[in-house]
């Protein structure tokens, strides 16, 4: 009875999973921990360094406003655009720094490999959400602040199955 | 006013109208685009009390004109445009075009990117076979085989996030290499998870491959014979499950699958549970040639060559085609000494099996149809472009 | 969520406090105390001690402990709370909605998941009360050209109908049973046999595609599995000689009645799981190629009900299997445990002078029987057991045995995929009909052999 022994042995092997451990991130208490800091990039090697696509971040001492993360963006999803800010600073004479819409970004990190001068680094914040369609216009002094994230839950494998703790 | 068309004398209507007699006994069903059993398609299916006389897909729905747009943008920022088609399976769809465009600029990759790149394709194709299995499951009422195949994902995706940053559209290929080198213990943990993933896949075949009412519900229907298969120019799972060996890999290698050992699984039958079984083969032996390219990984190099500025071809064309998630994924590239493309044309796998549908649904029950239809291993999306 | 809360302002709340004031005075003056007074007008009141029960007398003994236990005692054994309460809709919608939370939360657990974890503190313990009020506050659409009578009135007529179901079941030993009838099993087929009509209206009434084509499946589901289902009981039937349930219940004081016949068990259980339209056999309901079967046009409040009558209608089933295959409420007495001078003498509590008033055989104590002479004695050992200790231990019994058996019915959600319309036919017609013949020859020779039936052995 072939079809009597397939039936058993696959109620057989529902029944055994229920002694398994569940799988799932349960997300707002628990947050899956990245490797390193974020995606950066070389210019120098001219080769990135692995860490998650997040929100962007960018440092002031360092952006010059060359523009080339905006061009680099135009044929990608347009979503960088340079704006006057109040400081003055040595290396930036023209006074501009992009701003990012992240509701056009769409996260490939182009506009990081295209800066020349270690400026612009991605982080590992994803939580990125807003009531306005305005609010998620990132200005300069908003992507200058480092995100704090809390996030410390991997991926525990061992004989009970995979979990994250 | 509106003038009658009605046949000539010899019976035939104008050219690209047809005739259609509406029957008493025919009902014409609409599994449209809002629909649990479609996807982003739709199919209209006529059908003579249980038995389909008819099935007449239509696709087009998810169309962007994505050909179209690449031809402004340049090779390097086309990269995350011609990802979108397939999210999961970004590595795959992308291979064609990177290894195109560094022929036409004619630059060597260095070994350790050609492996990391090998990993990432068979990581990707895993993560989208897994995705179609639990539409599968779902389609013929097995909850249990939804939520298990979209768990394990989890573990590549996870992966494939260590390595490139993102979970899907991974914009991690270019032409010269891969963007950023693998983090730092990433070998041992890809093979741990790899061996896990392997595990589970095995457990499947309990619950899933040898129920016996999956068995009686998939064999001996939508079958494909091997002349009708090659005749009608069907591409991956579907031609290997119809008794062709057939498998882009080992007919053409490309970055370093000659020095890879690949076995090509091939099953006889042609109905859908072969067709359904032939991916999780597949994903099997994809584990191994995780394994295989992660011991054989030179563990240093570097993995990106320099391009120049604007990168540009010369006056010609090139076409590259490789097996992805789906069959064979092609990508003709013309160029004509810019920095963009003059015309680019994706040839998905998935396009070339929907052929196969109105022949195969033509005189079969209306319950057959959702496992027919799935297991041709169509993707809307990349088909529509 | 583009909607900005606006900000708070004490006269807007005031006002919002005032006008619902307002409209609850306004409706129970307008209803509610009218509608009362129809009630009490109309309703049979009980005598108590020698005096007319009205609402005033039944308010003032309330709140005398020594008066509030004949009242409550009258309360339990009026018709009210059979159907309402205990053997009755309330109990099978509380089992209900316990097999709904359990379910979820198995199912996840199988599939390597959590289920409902975010609504009520613990693990999703009121997430049904929260899909409750969302299916409440959503609005239901009539498709323009359907027949509105019948669409309107089948899930009304299926939640009836699996009420109706329930209604046969016994629960615990002393006649708990809403309607006790000595033709028992054959109301449990009649009421079987209405639930295909209900399908088909509901189906033919929605005027659409979908339905139409999940309505003649689910007709062609139900019918074909009648027979196997009528058949396969038909052996116990003939072993026991009677079709009133609480009697084949109590047929099965030393042993069930699985024992004997394990085919008929088997193919009962299947055909309950096609006549409750569970996985593996939900063709008519959830598809992927038929939206959503003879349900699909049900929206709001009108699909809450056929769940809740489907999830009723599975209690049923699971009850009926129990009490013709497993024994009903038999089991050893375990609860509650009380020794030989409780039932005597009694347990001391004093009322306001100080002395000792309340004892175990005390006239009027609810579910405690007066007469010490009617005390049903069972078979087994020489130790008089109160009917009261009967009651909760047969009960108890019973609520596990139907736990168990709904446990088989979940299972197969998790492990199996859907059948199709002609393997289904040809199952319930060709290998269930002769499954259940085979089960009445064993019968039937087991009858004949003198092993059981009234001049058996056993």
């Amino acid at each position: 009875m072939g079809t009597a022994t397939g039936i058993i042995k696959a109620l057989n092997s529902g029944v055994k999973h229920l002694a398994v451990k569940r799988f799932t991130l349960r997300y707002p208490e628990q947050k899956l921990k990245f490797v390193g800091d974020g995606y950066q990039f070389d210019p120098t090697t001219g080769v990135g360094i692995a860490g998650y696509k997040g929100r962007h971040m960018l440092f002031h001492d360092k952006c010059t406003g060359c523009q080339l993360c905006a061009i680099a963006c135009e044929g990608v999803a347009e979503a960088i655009a340079m704006v006057k800010v109040p400081d003055t600073w040595k290396h930036n004479k023209k006074a501009i720094m992009p701003q990012i819409d992240y509701g056009k970004c769409v996260f490939c990190g182009l506009c990081v490999d295209a800066c020349p001068f270690y400026a612009l680094y991605m982080s590992n914040d994803y939580e990125l959400s807003s009531f306005t369609k305005e609010g998620l216009i990132y200005t300069p002094s908003q992507l200058q602040v480092k995100p704090q994230v809390q996030q410390d839950s991997e991926l525990i494998i061992d004989k009970r199955g995979a979990r994250h703790g | 006013m509106t003038e009658q068309i009605t046949p000539n004398s010899n019976g035939q209507m104008p050219p690209g109208l047809q005739l259609e007699k509406v029957d008493d006994r025919i009902m014409t069903l609409n599994v449209g685009p809002q629909h649990p059993g479609s996807g982003h398609m739709r199919i209209i299916v006529k059908i003579d009390g249980d038995y389909i006389v008819n099935a007449d897909p239509d696709p087009g729905y998810v169309h962007r004109g994505e050909e179209k747009m690449a031809e402004v943008r340049n090779y390097i920022l086309n990269i995350p445009h011609l990802e979108r088609p397939v999210i999961h399976d970004s590595c795959n769809i992308l291979y064609p075009y990177v290894l195109g465009v560094e022929d036409l600029v004619g630059i060597e990759v260095s070994e350790r990117a050609k492996y990391i790149r090998v990993i990432a394709a068979e990581l990707n194709r895993c993560v989208y076979t897994q995705y179609w299995l639990a539409i599968y499951g779902i389609f013929l009422g097995h909850s249990t085989m939804f939520m298990w195949p979209a768990g394990d994902r989890e573990l590549l995706i996870d992966l494939l996030e260590k390595m490139t940053g993102a979970r899907v559209t991974h914009s991690y290929f270019v032409p010269g290499g891969v963007r950023n080198d693998v983090p730092p213990n990433f070998e041992e943990v890809c093979l741990r998870q790899v061996n896990y993933f392997e595990k589970r896949l095995k457990e499947y075949a309990d619950i899933f491959y040898d129920n016996p009412i999956l068995k009686a519900r998939t064999e001996d229907t939508g079958v494909l014979s091997t002349h009708d298969a090659i005749r009608l120019g069907t591409t991956g799972s579907v031609l290997r499950a119809s008794g062709v060996d057939f498998d882009i890999r080992k007919k053409e290698p490309y970055d370093v699958y000659e020095e890879l050992d690949v076995h090509t699984n091939v099953l006889k039958d042609g109905d859908s549970y072969a067709r359904s079984k032939i991916p999780w083969l597949d994903m099997l032996e994809s584990c191994n040639i995780i394994r295989q390219a992660l011991e054989k990984m030179p563990k240093s190099g570097s993995i990106r060559t320099k391009l120049k500025p604007n990168p540009k071809g010369g006056d010609e064309e090139v076409f590259r085609r490789v097996e992805s998630g789906r069959g064979a994924a092609g990508m003709h590239i013309i160029s004509k000494g810019q920095p963009q493309p003059y015309r680019l044309k994706i040839s998905p796998g998935s396009f070339r099996n929907l052929i196969a549908l109105p022949y195969l649904l033509k005189g079969e029950k209306l319950g057959n149809m959702p496992a027919v239809y799935w297991s041709l291993n169509y993707w809307p999306v990349e088909a529509d472009r | 969520m583009s909607v900005i809360a606006p900000k708070f302002r004490l006269g807007y709340f005031l006002k919002a406090i005032i006008d619902n004031i307002f409209w609850v005075i306004i409706l129970v003056t307008l209803i509610a105390i009218p509608a009362i007074q129809i009630v009490l007008f109309y309703m049979d009141l009980p005598v108590i001690e020698g005096e007319l029960l009205t609402a005033f007398l039944a308010f003032t003994w309330l709140f005398d402990p020594t008066r509030q236990i004949p009242l409550i005692k009258s309360l339990i054994n009026s018709d009210f709370f059979r159907i309402a309460a205990f053997p009755g809709f309330g109990f099978a919608a509380l089992i209900a909605a316990g097999t709904i939370f359990v379910e979820r939360k198995m199912l996840a657990k199988l599939q390597l998941r959590v289920g409902p974890f975010y609504c009520g503190k613990v693990e999703g313990l009121l997430q049904l009360a929260g899909d409750g009020l969302k299916l409440i506050s959503k609005e239901i659409i009539i498709p323009a050209k359907a027949d509105k009578p019948l669409f309107w009135v089948a899930p009304i007529l299926f939640v009836g109908t699996a009420a109706a179901f329930v209604s046969l079941i016994p629960v615990a030993p002393g006649g708990w049973v809403v309607a006790d009838l000595d033709v028992g099993l054959l109301a449990v087929f009649a009421v079987i046999g209405f639930f295909p009509i209900i399908t088909i209206l509901s189906a033919w009434s929605a005027n659409s595609k979908f339905p139409f084509i999940g309505g003649i499946r689910a007709l062609h589901q139900m019918v074909s599995f009648e027979i196997p289902l009528i058949l396969s009981l038909l052996g116990v039937v003939i072993l026991t000689g009677t079709l009133n349930l609480s009697e084949i219940v109590e047929s099965q004081a030393s042993f069930p009645w699985i024992i004997f016949m394990p085919i008929g068990a088997i193919v009962f259980f299947t055909a309950m799981l096609a006549e409750l339209e569970r996985i593996p056999f939900d063709l008519p309901e959830a598809e992927s190629e038929i939206v959503a079967g003879w349900l699909t046009e049900f929206s709001g409040m009108m699909y809450g009900l056929v769940q809740l009558g489907s999830y009723v209608k599975l209690f049923a089933f699971a009850a009926l299997f129990v009490t013709i295959f497993l024994g009903g409420w038999s089991g050893p007495i375990f609860w509650p445990p009380l020794d030989e001078q409780i039932i005597t003498e009694g347990v001391p509590i004093p009322n306001f002078e100080g002395d000792p008033v309340l004892t175990i055989n005390t006239p009027g104590l609810p579910l405690f029987d007066e007469d010490p002479n009617e005390w049903v004695q069972q078979k087994r050992g020489e130790i008089e057991f109160t009917s009261g200790q009967l009651f909760f231990s047969g009960t108890i019994w019973f609520i596990l045995k139907t736990v168990a058996v709904i446990f088989f019915v979940l299972l197969p959600r998790g492990v199996f995929p859907r059948i199709r319309i002609d393997m289904l036919l040809h199952i319930g017609w060709y290998k269930l009909i002769g499954l259940a013949f085979v089960n009445i020859f064993i019968a039937l020779g087991l009858l004949y052999a003198g092993v059981l039936g009234p001049e058996g052995f056993l």
